[in-house]
């Protein structure tokens, strides 16, 4: 008799799905300008059972079908606490951020692993120098973002363990996202934050160093450093910071110009978010 | 005024105008000096309520009062926003449970708008109504089921907002017999089944 308490494996045998990777050649190699982002497609409003959410698609290399990245965002509240919790005169914000299993080649598990759960640490500083808490007493906030498809859905990612710098983009792309998700719950923020990531890359000859926004670990021969910040664009300050990597003795680079350039990047991002939520609200109008 | 300079939409962080020529309102705030906005949605200027009648004649130097500014406001439309009861609104509640020092009821909207969230509120038996108070007795001023209209005196404590019904117009609105039937009020402390003509005490708000 079959065992009911759990989910059974299929009866007969199955096959694993091979998907065609293609050849890793010279024409995956970087074509923007350094200095240019990846175009993004933005919608406000996805979820109608949630308070506000967001759908953020990051397009692939045209052409490929490798790294594009898909987000979405869904904000629940202000809705009141569990008993058990605290007196708060402000509103407690809780991120999940939560890789769907099939998100990248290597299958993530169900439960939360331990950089899902440093994004969403990460996650939850940006978004709380952006709130305005104060005027949500006594309420609680779920910001819970999926990432449906990572950057990593290459084999050859795997073989090159680029995944620890694709963490970075997909830190930036849950900022933006769960910042137009916020805004379309109507949850009062002082600016709209914006991610932005720049990275300090190698070239082939690992000789000359140079600073790219927006950067795919894959397009590059190897990533130095790295830097993912959370940008308020009208005020012109950073609600998060995160930098990864080594910089090269001989000060060609400093930090500060690595942040710096990781907040053009996020003023880009700001730009296209702005347009998209102007449009979302002009809509709704008519 | 110029309000052709102001954008029409907003999202959070937009700069709408000055702070010395506008008023902030629901859904804006200041920083530097500038009403900027908080949230996405348009922007609306209501002009300042003009008091009906002759202006004062000016006897003291004062600075031009806040009143006197239009307010900028930013309002999502077609949308409804979730509020929070706050101190002064008036709720409508329903009772749950009573305690002998209290009745808890859950709040189900704040003035003409309502929540999507249930909020628990309590009416302690000093609040109950504003005269004779050592003499209420809970179980005579409310009955599970009933339908409140109370004001919200505090945020109180981690679970629940302090509600008052010490006022003519607050207590007791909807009630229902032992037997289920809807009653009436027949005074300020009594419902009466209108079918078995059985009378029970409520706090009874006077009808509006």
């Amino acid at each position: 008799m079959a065992d009911r308490r759990r989910v059974n494996g299929p009866g007969s045998s199955t096959l694993p799905p091979v998907y065609d990777d293609g050849e890793l050649d010279a024409a995956l190699r970087r074509q923007r300008a350094p200095d240019a982002i990846r175009p993004l497609y933005l919608k406000t409003g996805v979820t109608p059972s949630a308070s506000g959410s967001a759908y953020l698609e990051i397009e692939p290399r045209e052409g490929e079908h490798g790294s594009g990245m898909k987000l979405t965002c869904t904000v629940h509240g202000p809705r009141s606490l569990p008993r058990s919790a605290p007196f708060s005169p402000y509103m407690v914000l809780s991120t999940h951020v939560k890789f769907a299993p099939f998100a990248t080649k290597q299958r993530r598990g169900y439960l939360r692993d331990s950089s899902e759960k440093d994004l969403s640490t990460h996650l939850e500083t940006a978004l709380r120098g952006a709130l305005i808490a104060d005027r949500w007493p006594k309420s609680g906030v779920d910001v819970v973002v999926t990432i449906i498809e990572g950057e990593s859905t290459r084999q050859d990612a795997v073989e090159r363990r680029v995944e620890e710098w694709d963490v970075m983009n997909v830190l930036g792309g849950c900022i933006t996202v769960a910042s137009a998700a916020i805004a379309d719950a109507g949850i009062d923020c002082v600016d709209t934050v914006s991610g932005g990531v720049a990275a300090l890359v190698a070239s082939k000859d690992g000789k000359d160093a140079s600073i790219v926004l927006d950067p795919v670990a894959l397009e590059h021969e190897s990533i130095l450093a790295a830097c993912c910040v959370a940008y308020l664009p009208n005020r012109d300050e950073v609600t998060n910071l995160w930098f990864k990597g080594q910089l090269p003795s001989p000060a060609s680079c400093n930090h500060q110009s690595l942040v710096s350039r990781a907040v053009q990047a996020s003023r880009g991002t700001h730009g296209l978010i702005s347009a998209s939520l102007s449009e979302a609200i002009g809509s709704t109008q008519n | 005024m110029a309000t052709d300079i102001l954008p029409s939409l907003a999202i959070p962080g937009t700069i709408l105008g000055p702070a010395s020529k506008y008023a902030s309102g629901p859904g804006t705030h200041i920083y530097g000096g500038n009403i900027v906005s908080s949230l996405l949605g348009n922007v609306n200027v209501t002009a300042p309520a003009k008091a009906p009648g002759p202006t004062k004649r000016l006897n003291k130097i004062t600075a031009p009062s806040v009143e006197e500014l239009s307010t900028i406001s930013v309002i999502r439309r077609g949308r409804k926003r979730e509020v929070l009861p706050d101190v002064g609104n008036t709720v409508l509640a329903r009772v749950v449970r009573l305690m002998p020092k209290q009745a808890i009821v859950v709040i189900q909207q704040v003035g003409d708008t309502v929540l999507q969230t249930e909020w628990q509120g309590v009416i302690r038996v000093q609040d109950v109504r504003a005269t004779e108070q050592d003499k209420v007795k809970i179980h005579e001023s409310f009955k599970p089921g009933d339908i409140v209209r109370a004001q919200v005196i505090s945020l109180g404590d981690q679970a629940n907002y302090y509600l008052s019904t010490a006022s003519n117009e607050l207590g007791v609105i909807m009630a229902t017999s032992d037997v289920g039937n809807d009653m009436v009020p027949i005074s300020w402390k009594e419902f009466k089944d209108p079918d078995t003509g059985v009378s029970e005490p409520r706090k009874v708000a006077k009808p509006s």
